[in-house]
């Protein structure tokens, strides 16, 4: 290292500073686990430890491939992972765009607050819910299609809605609270370009169209590739809840296998494999998109 | 100026939740002091909460009056250490991962289940034998041999178990007032069984028959024919599971057909948890039910609550073309607890500890808690315990009964029971009833390898596999015919189902490991 990259060091001594307790947040959370996934390599036995295991090569991996239902777990992840952000990620900028054109601020106001309530609320408070209004017997959805001479539905007793269902909890949750960045975004837009639009004529739908959305893009471009970086990764519990024996065979996906079969059946390697494949392609993805956006759009991650 | 006062009573709390770690850690260190020092009396022991509600509610288990009050009595210091009731699995393999473990652990049936990875194998737990020789004759006398062999691993005990001589636990409770309000005789068959619940519909009750998620107490009929989806059995020289023994089990699910198409069973039981299942059964929409007997008496007072007529009793449970019948059948052992083997405390004293527990004095403390506050001696020497009706009471009662009491006979609190007439009644339940019906099954310990790979064809205890599970929900629901039934059977084999049965009845003519009564 040169001095000259020393003194620079030296210069910004304290953002370097404040950068410490992040590094280290990572190294100690991040990086040092990642030495962990060694086990997929083994036959790993808590007893004997890392050090001890007896090494295996790929067999973990040959036997997830192999395993007949692997086809079924990759296709639900990547499918409700596809509906998530196809219909998740849209939904807030719809939202706040929709919010955005309320003129009362009042009624703004309040409308903002009752829609990102969901977001404290725990997972299993949601599906308590969602088991409550979806309920063939109680349930208030049944109870408005039996209005309409619809027989009863048992949503959650068989495998056609399970997905949709995931994804719609999911998205009642966190819209609301995912339209805050929308709105600063928004609320940054610079009123004389509506002015402008005005004199020039332009209907609101035209300066939506053509003054809000352009303005927007880079905000969307980057959350959009944040979301890509945690694609496969849905998360355990959101999908735990809902999950029964009847709708297993569509709505099981790899975090809940790796669940089921890692720690409740202490086949920790295995499992670890699924992870590790998991990740690889989670960080194809993240690389191609990144790539792709950056040759289209010229916004990237990095 | 408010900035500053802010900024100081930020510092405040940062200061105090500073102390409090350090005192926090400071108790620890001196706690595990007493331990190593070997005083004899000190040691801790991970147990599961089994959705005991006085533990979970308690804010601290170690402060209890209860574990002070043993812990005089035996004159040791335990440190227990709560096991949440639905992450048990997790949280133990953690301990034993992080080698984070505790001197006792307890685990469930046997010492070869998931909850213990493999510890008793690879040597993370002591062998007893001859520690219960020198100090735990007691023990000896009082447990069964059968529970012993469960806990019996390559020629050796590793754990003291809590037994259960009366393996028949589930009834079939049934709302008598109902019943009479039908003018019908207690059913027997299975015919007669659906003429009442057809009766119950009529009168208006809301779910004739209960049931709940995964067919976990919901298979009464399925006993009836002997067809536990999740049972074992030899049937044409192979083991087999009793779906695959002959066609009984499509007259168990046809029945179940009936029941669902005329709303005879609850028309979610398919989904239905614990809480809502047992909550439609105390607000008095249930006509019949499963449930674990020995706390029939303490539902019934629960449903009168709300229902105030309501007489609750546990009838045989139906029977079907053998003539017999029942639930299935527990194991031997409810919970054992072992010792690992690299504690630092005294064991000899952790095995007086469990010895202690199958004695008379423990019996009255366990029964009927602290003389003086719970309970008095009369001048003759009996004890004067009042039952009262209010959950707290029973709630504690149950604790004491049935969590705390780690070594006893699981079948029921002889010393409460007796104290109420409905309770000597309950006993004559079990005793009459209970002990002369269950349907038993072909168990492996340690559990067969084929499944162990595959969870989708694994069932568990009480619940059958997830493979035979979905398809017989599509039957019962009326999507599929009966006939469906043979395309399950041919997905549960195709899954690895047909190496389970190969590996099962090679094991079984081998005597390997196979338990049965």
């Amino acid at each position: 290292m040169t001095s000259r990259k020393l003194a620079l060091i030296w210069k910004h001594k304290a953002l370097y500073l404040i950068a410490l307790p992040g590094i280290a947040y990572f190294i100690i959370f991040k990086y040092i686990p990642i030495m962990g996934s060694v086990i997929a390599f083994q036959d790993y036995n808590i007893f004997q430890g890392i050090t001890g295991s007896a090494w295996v090569g790929l067999e973990q991996f040959e036997r997830m491939f192999q395993y007949p239902e692997f086809l079924r777990i990759l296709k639900n992840t990547l499918l409700i992972n596809l509906y998530d952000i196809v219909f998740g990620f849209s939904a807030p900028i719809i939202l706040a765009l929709m919010l955005n054109e309320v003129r009362k601020m009042l009624a703004k106001r309040i409308i903002q607050t009752i829609v990102y309530m969901p977001h404290f609320l725990s997972w299993v408070i949601i599906s308590g819910i969602f088991i409550g209004i979806l309920s063939p017997s109680t349930g208030m959805v049944n109870h408005f299609l039996n209005l309409f001479g619809i027989d009863s539905i048992y949503f959650l007793g068989e495998d056609s809605f399970i997905r949709t269902i995931i994804v719609g909890s999911g998205m009642w949750r966190e819209t609301g609270w995912s339209t805050i960045i929308y709105l600063a975004a928004l609320a940054g837009i610079n009123p004389q370009l509506y002015e402008a639009a005005d004199i020039d004529g332009a209907n609101r739908w035209q300066q939506t169209w053509k003054i809000t959305i352009p303005t927007l893009m880079p905000t969307i471009m980057m959350l959009f590739l944040l979301q890509i970086g945690n694609f496969l990764d849905f998360g355990f519990e959101r999908v735990d809840v809902f999950l029964n024996p009847f709708n297993r065979v569509n709505g099981e996906i790899f975090d809940t296998y790796i669940y089921e079969a890692g720690l409740l059946q202490n086949q920790y390697s295995y499992t670890t494999a699924i992870g590790i494949f998991k990740s690889v392609v989670g960080l194809i993805l993240l690389v191609g998109a990144n790539f792709v956006s950056r040759k289209t759009t010229g916004n990237s991650l990095y | 100026m408010k900035k500053r006062t802010v900024l100081l009573g930020v510092m405040l709390v940062i200061l105090i939740a500073v102390m409090a770690g350090c005192k926090d850690s400071e108790s620890k260190a001196s706690n595990e002091q007493g331990g190593s020092e070997g005083e004899g009396s000190g040691f801790s022991i991970a147990m599961r909460t089994l959705a005991t509600p006085y533990v979970e509610s308690h804010p601290d288990i170690n402060e209890d009056k209860y574990v002070k009050e043993l812990e005089k009595l035996t004159g040791t210091d335990i440190n227990i250490r709560l096991v949440p009731h639905n992450e048990y699995v997790e949280r133990m393999t953690l301990m034993l991962a992080s080698n984070d473990i505790p001197d006792v652990m307890q685990a469930g049936g046997g010492v070869l289940g998931p909850e213990l990875a493999g510890g008793v194998e690879a040597g993370a737990f002591m062998p007893l034998d001859d520690l219960l020789k020198k100090h735990g004759q007691h023990l000896l006398e009082a447990i069964p041999q059968e529970a012993w062999d469960r806990v019996t691993y390559d020629g050796k005990i590793y754990a003291i178990p809590e037994y259960l001589s009366n393996p028949s636990r589930r009834g079939t409770a049934i709302r008598m007032d109902l019943l009479e309000k039908t003018g019908l005789d207690v059913p027997k068959t299975t015919d007669e069984f659906l003429e009442v619940m057809r009766a119950f519909k009529e009168l208006g009750v809301k779910n004739p028959y209960q049931g709940r998620e995964d067919f976990k107490y919901s298979d009464t009929f399925f006993g009836a024919f002997d067809a536990f989806p999740y049972q074992w059995e030899l049937y044409n020289d192979e083991v087999v599971p009793k779906f695959m023994a002959g066609d009984k089990i499509k007259d168990a699910l046809e029945y179940y057909r009936t029941m669902y198409e005329e709303g005879l069973i609850h028309p979610e039981f398919l989904t239905i948890q614990q809480p809502e299942y047992r909550s439609n059964i105390i607000a008095g929409n249930t006509g019949m039910w499963s449930m674990n007997a020995e706390e029939v008496n303490a539902w019934e007072q629960e449903i009168q609550n709300n229902v105030p007529e309501a007489e609750v009793a546990i009838i045989p449970s139906p029977v079907g073309p053998d003539g017999k019948g029942g639930h299935y059948l527990y194991g031997q052992v409810t919970r054992s607890f072992l010792i690992s083997s690299e504690t630092e405390a005294n064991v000899e004293d952790i095995i007086k500890f469990f010895d202690w527990q199958v004695t008379e004095e423990a019996e009255r403390f366990f029964t009927y808690g602290i003389e003086g506050d719970t309970y008095t001696l009369n001048d003759d020497g009996s004890v004067n315990y009042e039952m009262k009706d209010d959950t707290n009471f029973l709630n504690e009662q149950h604790y004491r009964n049935r969590w705390l009491w780690m070594i006893r006979d699981a079948t029921y609190t002889e010393g409460i029971l007796e104290l109420t007439e409905e309770g000597q009644q309950l006993m004559s339940v079990f005793d009459e009833i209970l002990s002369n019906e269950g349907r038993d099954s072909i168990l492996y310990d340690p559990p067969l390898e084929a499944m162990e790979s595959n969870p989708d064809i694994r069932p568990g205890s009480d619940t059958p596999s997830d493979v035979w599970m979905t398809g017989a929900a599509k039957i019962i629901l009326g999507q599929e015919p009966l006939d469906y039934h043979d395309t399950i059977v041919e997905e549960w084999l195709n899954k690895g189902g047909s190496q389970a049965i190969e590996e099962a009845t090679k094991r079984y003519n081998e005597d390997d490991g196979v338990l049965s009564r």
